[in-house]
């Protein structure tokens, strides 16, 4: 005989408010049904009443973690509107910052894992690695989340001190190299707990869209920053880590060495950071109309802003933003049916899901 | 288990210029603010769909906007094809659509989406309960006419 569980909107394996609800037959998911919608803020909506500066303080909001990733899409998508192009030094900083906020959005993930797995020392570890990205961003911006450095053209603050960052850097690889890498990649409760749990088929993954590491751990080699490359990234050297297993170890993994090669881009970013300005125009920008798209592979995937102007107001006639959790969601569906019903919160967590982006 | 280490995704020739004639469109791309669009008004949705998978293109999402003047709803398609963002734009008049999340599952959550914020009604599905917020009207939230 089959009975539903219900999981949320709120409850202890979740991080934010949504709904699972699990049919099961013993100690087995038969199937999922999914409920998102416990955040939604009308930000689409209030975009279309806030003007081009004003905007970009809204879409600040959309996530508390990849903050910098939506302003940099809606930047860019205005900068393709009003053919701009912002300053080298811009780019390179905008980049600092975007990998920045990826190893922070990993190491984060890594410890909410490593909890979900009964690994709470792994935990309190990755915490404790976070507040040292915490503290870069914030010697950076001033900020330790929203940090306010998109302005459409340019940047609103210079990095002084490449060499504090870079300080960092070291030390966070360095723990990072001794820690998480071997405990996510050989620790064998690490394995025991993920390997062969909550597949995603790399048929599965096209069929249902998803993108970002779990796209990667399902032997899709899609990254943005390489297929697509904006910013600074064209200048960059890094490789794609990919997995091809498509379990929550595959997910684990991939993050783990995103890690590593996040560093990598941030040395290189550092060390050849353009002299010259980084704030773009001090005019005010003329938006012409037209609709322009700008994606950007944040920490958890593709983001896609699509932004709509009149040529007439100086507020947007529509901006449409998809996050990746979006796209990734459906599929945990997929990577539930036929799991252990005590496997279900590390499942849906291994695609490291945002409900504050997807509900907007 | 071998990690693969992706060195650099060289990008290959894409076919993405024989699309429009294979739609039986004598339009081709037009380069517009970055990105690649295709604006036949009309088209069959669903050919268009099974082509461009065929082409294994990536589905990304939709974009639905109220065009001023009562003028309907467009609907921008976005695919992405070797890292090529192409757009193609439709128009659904009437406030009605094709579906084709049975041919695309990438594209169910955002069918749905577009039915709650426009009231845009996709043929050939039936609707789970509203995926974003309380309630049973749908077209409330971004569709100015209902303010």
């Amino acid at each position: 005989m089959s009975y539903r569980i219900p999981i949320g909107p709120y409850h202890p394996a979740l991080e934010e408010p949504y709904k699972l609800d699990l049919v099961c037959e013993g100690e087995t998911v038969l199937d999922a049904e999914l409920r998102i919608g416990f955040n939604f803020r009308g930000i689409e909506h209030l975009a279309e009443r806030r003007n081009y500066v004003q905007v970009i303080a809204l879409m600040e909001r959309v996530c508390g973690i990849c903050s910098h990733v939506h302003t940099l899409s809606i930047c860019q998508a205005v900068e393709r509107l009003a053919d701009l192009t912002p300053p080298p030094r811009a780019l390179y900083i905008r980049v600092i910052m975007a990998e920045l906020e990826r190893l922070h959005s990993h190491v984060l993930w890594a410890g909410i894992a490593g909890k979900l797995m009964g690994f709470k020392t792994m935990f309190m570890t990755c915490f404790l690695l976070r507040e040292k990205v915490m503290d870069a961003l914030e010697i950076i911006s001033g900020n330790r989340v929203n940090y306010a450095m998109n302005r459409v053209g340019g940047v609103n603050r210079d990095i002084a001190d490449p060499g504090a960052v870079l300080d960092v850097i070291d030390f966070l690889e360095r723990e990072i190299q001794r820690v998480i890498i071997p405990i996510f990649t050989t620790n064998r409760t690490v394995l025991e707990r993920c390997a062969g749990v909550g597949v995603l088929t790399q048929q599965e993954a096209k069929a249902y869209g998803v993108v970002g590491p779990t796209a990667r751990a399902s032997g899709l080699p899609q990254d943005l920053r390489r297929a697509a490359p904006y910013a600074a990234y064209p200048e960059m050297e890094f490789s794609i880590p990919v997995e091809t297993a498509g379990d929550v170890r595959a997910r684990v993994v991939v993050r783990a060495l995103e890690i590593l090669e996040s560093c990598r881009i941030l040395r290189q970013a550092l060390e050849h950071l353009p002299a010259g300005d980084w704030w773009g125009p001090t005019e005010e920008v003329e938006v012409p109309a037209g609709t322009a798209i700008s994606r950007i592979e944040g920490p958890r995937g593709e983001v896609i802003y699509s932004v709509t102007a009149d040529g007439e107001n100086d507020t947007p006639q529509r901006v449409k933003v998809r996050t990746p959790t979006y796209a990734n969601m459906p599929a945990v569906r997929l990577m539930l049916r036929g799991a252990r019903l005590a496997d279900a919160p590390l499942i849906q967590a291994s695609i490291d899901p945002c409900y504050s982006c997807t509900d907007r | 288990m071998t990690t693969t280490v992706a060195p650099s995704i060289a990008n290959p020739v894409s076919d993405f210029e024989k699309i429009p004639a294979e739609l039986g469109l004598s339009e081709t791309w037009e380069q517009k603010n970055g990105s690649r669009w295709l604006s036949p008004g009309m088209i069959d949705v669903r050919r268009m769909v099974e082509l461009m998978l065929s082409h294994d293109a990536r589905f990304v999402t939709i974009t639905a906007m109220e065009l001023p003047d009562d003028g309907g709803i467009r609907m921008d398609y976005h695919w992405d094809l070797d890292g090529e963002l192409l757009t193609i734009t439709t128009k659904a008049s009437e406030k009605a659509a094709v579906s084709i999340h049975d041919l695309c599952p990438a594209a169910d959550w955002i069918e749905r989406e577009v039915h709650e914020y426009f009231a845009v009604d996709f043929a050939g599905r039936e609707y789970a309960p509203l995926l974003l917020r309380a309630g049973e009207t749908p077209g409330v939230n971004l569709h100015k006419e209902d303010e």
